[in-house]
């Protein structure tokens, strides 16, 4: 199981890039899911399990949007408290990838942040 | 796999969800076969995508049980929630079990003692004045009350920190889940 490490590593952060993705702008499902497969390679059925979650979880909320073209669309948008989980998850993020670059230098790097998250 | 085949599958797998939740379900993924195919992929391509569809059911039925345990604290949905969960495999069973069977016995023994005792408190209070217990009336009224009381407050007291352990349960293997779940893929 060579990938599993890039896997998990990638299922880790998907909560936190789709609030990333929503922060930016407000969004539906499948554009949401198409944005994530391209940037990071993720499955894109990983993505509705996860809406409902954080949507029980409050981060986020729904609203319908008229489409031209068939039924409304279901869009997603940041709750106060999904943004504040952004807020949190992102300061944990770059300490983490902060102190695994540092590990991953050659010569250690005098004051690396290696505690911080 | 077409589109109807996966759909058909994934709503097989929904079974004993609320109608209103199923539905929903089934227009996300409806609605995402036909946002694909506007950009002109073919059905198998966005059925492979999106994965297999049993495993996905699974994980969509725990996500609904946890959420309508955290809407009603009910017994049925506390036991939809772990039975959502254990079925994910996040949780060993065979070890956990014995464990959950054993609490549970507990906690059920419990409140058969914390109800019986509250019965008991009740037929003293009720009965008390008639019979000539020790003591006289008052006491018999008293007496009885504070079974009941105290009965209660029992049964309050376990009641409450069954929600807790349930919650616990939730916690700790949607935290367990997301990382093992990977490694049963690949």
């Amino acid at each position: 199981m060579p990938e599993t490490i890039d896997i998990q590593l990638k299922k880790g952060v998907l909560g936190l890039c789709v609030l990333a993705v929503l922060a930016r702008n407000e969004s539906y499902a499948y554009e949401i899911a198409s944005h994530l497969s391209d940037a990071i390679g993720m499955g894109e059925g990983t993505i509705y399990p996860l809406m409902r979650r954080m949507q029980t979880d409050g981060l986020v909320t729904t609203y319908l949007v008229e489409s031209s073209s068939g039924p409304s669309r279901k869009y997603y948008k940041l709750t106060d408290a999904g943004r504040a989980a952004l807020d949190a998850q992102a300061a944990e993020w770059r300490g983490f990838a902060a102190a695994v670059d540092a590990l991953l230098e050659p010569v250690p790097v005098a004051n690396a942040p290696l505690e911080e998250a | 796999m077409t589109r109807i085949e996966f759909l058909d599958r994934l709503c097989k797998g929904l079974t004993g969800l609320p109608p209103a939740t199923l539905k929903e379900i089934m227009a996300d993924y409806e609605a995402h076969f036909k946002d694909a195919a506007a950009e002109g992929r073919s059905e198998s391509e966005v059925a492979a995508a999106l994965g297999d569809p049993e495993r996905l059911a699974r994980e969509l039925k725990a996500e609904a049980g946890v959420k309508s345990w955290d809407e009603a604290k009910t017994p049925s949905n506390a036991t939809a929630a772990i039975v959502g969960i254990l079925g994910l495999g996040a949780l060993d069973i065979l070890i956990l079990l014995p464990l959950l069977g054993g609490v549970v016995g507990t906690l059920i023994g419990i409140f058969a003692a914390a109800i019986g005792g509250f019965i008991a408190g009740g037929v003293v209070f009720a009965a008390g004045p008639f019979l000539g217990f020790p003591g006289g009336i008052f006491a018999a009224l008293l007496g009885g009350f504070g079974v009941m009381l105290l009965s209660a407050a029992v049964g309050a007291i376990t009641l409450a920190l069954t929600i807790w352990m349930v919650n616990g349960v939730v916690w700790f293997a949607r935290l367990h889940y997301r990382v093992l779940k990977p490694a049963l893929e690949s």
